[in-house]
């Protein structure tokens, strides 16, 4: 990326100043969001969401595992997110695997909750089909195919696209003779199960610049950013998971300040993705 | 099994001479300097050219000519299984270097001496012809990042199976384990810049699958100028004329 002169640092940082951004934008608005659903069509469920030029893939396969010892009544989701090049030369190779690793691990945290599984966005236990033998293992697999700022909030609106669109195929059991034998599964082909995606929830990152924070920042004006916190919200308000990034440090009332705002904001992303989510699908189904 | 039904008819009901469906646009990668999405049936790529800008690495710059580099990546979901590593492995590097090889044919190197052009490739979706489908990518977004070409380049498969030249395998017909022929050839001079093949053929057979996909690669090549025709008027539009 070319960087910024003087003269357009200060006009960034003025323009947050007055609630105008160098798009038009004011503070605390999002860029125009456009969400497709299906569109790999041999994945379980997937997405393609834009929100101004960042362009996101997220699909969702499901493969059928064992659950781990620990948590036996559950299914397990994996999040992994790659950076393709053709988003930025310096992806090339092994160059985004940092970011990708960042957001993966960001993502995790904000959607599928603690160590036990407790607290996460995603019901798991729908996920199960015989308990402590056989369960569903989600494999979400994001791709960034262009980046201008903003991919935290971006990948969590795709991976809830994508889980929307998500049909978990209905399995019938059949129980071997012993009670240990591994039982037969028939994978139906016809019947799935829709995911309930109501309880998902979606993440807000504010960008401080300057006094003033703003929502949906470009490429440009993470640049200028002093720190920002990514805060992952859901549909009653709760808050499912916090991260703060950038090196400046920030008074605690300032962070709770951010949360509030974040509450504030989530609401009106979530309407607009669950609206967006809604029509997507509709057009899906016509074509 | 049967590829081709005695009526002729494919698994997916084409004829052995007809090719899938072809879908290409302009422009998807915004910040990139040049881009474009090319279908071919259920085969998805994105190609993104960057360039030509400062060589990263002085040791391999080039004094008379740019340097040409191309990553081809698959991404996780694009094949039926999951794929586990996207990136580094032997194919993605072969494939990188056979269409780096072949834009180079054509990109006029030697007027942007000591800088570097990036041809980055990422497979959405694979379903048999994804080499072909890159190229023809490739050649699209060098058109649009305005980089100075001799000729468009376009690529085409076919194959032999049930003792029929097909045109354009797909992903079931090419691991049948029959032979698969890929063509790129620059499209005004009709002059081959790519040509692999695997399996076995005679001789006499070859040639005429050969001949198959050079045609498959015109068909392609008109497909690809109408686009790009219909791209620079948009752009005149835009400008006011």
């Amino acid at each position: 990326m070319v960087g910024l002169s003087i003269g357009e640092k200060h006009f960034i940082q003025g323009g947050i100043a007055q609630d105008i951004r160098t798009d038009g934008r004011k503070r605390l608005t999002y860029r125009p969001i456009s969400v497709e659903t299906g569109v790999i069509p041999q994945a379980n469920g997937s997405a393609r969401v834009r929100m101004g030029a960042t362009d996101v893939i997220a699909s969702v396969k499901a493969e059928l595992g064992k659950p781990t010892p620990l948590q036996p009544d559950k299914g397990k989701v994996a999040i992994y997110v790659d950076c393709s090049p053709v988003a930025a030369p310096m992806f090339e190779r092994r160059g985004g695997e940092e970011l990708a690793t960042e957001l993966s691990v960001a993502l995790q945290k904000c959607l599928l909750g603690g160590k036990s599984g407790a607290g996460a966005g995603i019901d798991l236990s729908s996920l199960m089909v015989i308990e402590g033998k056989i369960c569903w293992d989600l494999y979400i697999d994001c791709l960034v195919i262009s980046s201008d700022g903003n991919l935290l909030d971006t990948l969590g609106a795709a991976i809830k696209a994508a889980l929307s669109n998500t049909g978990v195929p209905k399995v019938h059991v059949a129980m071997g003779p012993s009670g240990d034998e591994q039982p037969e599964v028939d994978i139906s082909d016809e019947e799935f199960l829709q995911f309930d995606t109501t309880g998902v929830p979606v993440i807000v990152t504010l960008t401080k610049i300057g006094r003033h924070y703003i929502v949906d920042a470009t490429s440009e004006e993470e640049s200028q950013m002093s720190s920002a916190v990514s805060i992952s919200v859901n549909r009653h308000g709760h808050i499912c998971g916090l991260t703060k990034r950038g090196g400046s440090g920030l008074d605690p009332s300032v962070i709770l300040d951010m949360v509030s705002v974040a509450k504030h904001v989530s609401e009106q992303l979530i309407n607009k993705l669950d609206s967006e989510i809604a029509a997507a699908e509709a057009y899906e189904v016509e074509s | 099994m049967e590829f081709v039904s005695p009526e002729g008819l494919r698994l997916d009901g084409r004829r052995p001479m007809e090719m899938r469906q072809i879908r290409a646009q302009i422009g998807v990668v915004a910040k990139a300097d040049g881009s474009a999405s090319f279908e071919m049936g259920n085969t998805k790529v994105i190609a993104a050219v960057y360039g030509p800008r400062e060589v990263q690495n002085r040791s391999q710059q080039i004094s008379d000519q740019a340097l040409v580099r191309c990553e081809y990546s698959m991404a996780n979901f694009s094949t039926g299984d999951r794929m586990r590593k996207p990136k580094g492995d032997r194919r993605s590097m072969e494939i990188s270097l056979v269409i780096c090889q072949t834009m180079e044919a054509c990109i006029l190197t030697h007027l942007m001496p000591r800088s570097q052009i990036d041809i980055f490739v990422q497979v959405l979706q694979a379903d048999g012809g994804t080499r072909s489908a890159c190229i023809n990518a490739a050649t699209l977004a060098l058109a649009d990042a305005g980089i100075p070409m001799c000729d468009l380049i376009t690529s085409c498969s076919a194959g032999y199976l049930n003792s029929t030249p097909l045109l354009d395998l797909n992903y079931v017909e090419d691991s049948a384990g029959g032979p698969d022929v890929t063509v790129g050839i620059l499209s005004k001079s009709d002059k081959v810049t790519l040509l692999q093949m695997d399996a076995k053929l005679p001789m006499d057979i070859f040639e005429n699958v050969m001949q198959l996909a050079i045609e498959g690669c015109k068909a392609v090549a008109n497909y690809i100028r109408e686009i790009l025709l219909e791209n620079t008027k948009q752009l005149e539009y835009r400008r006011g004329r």
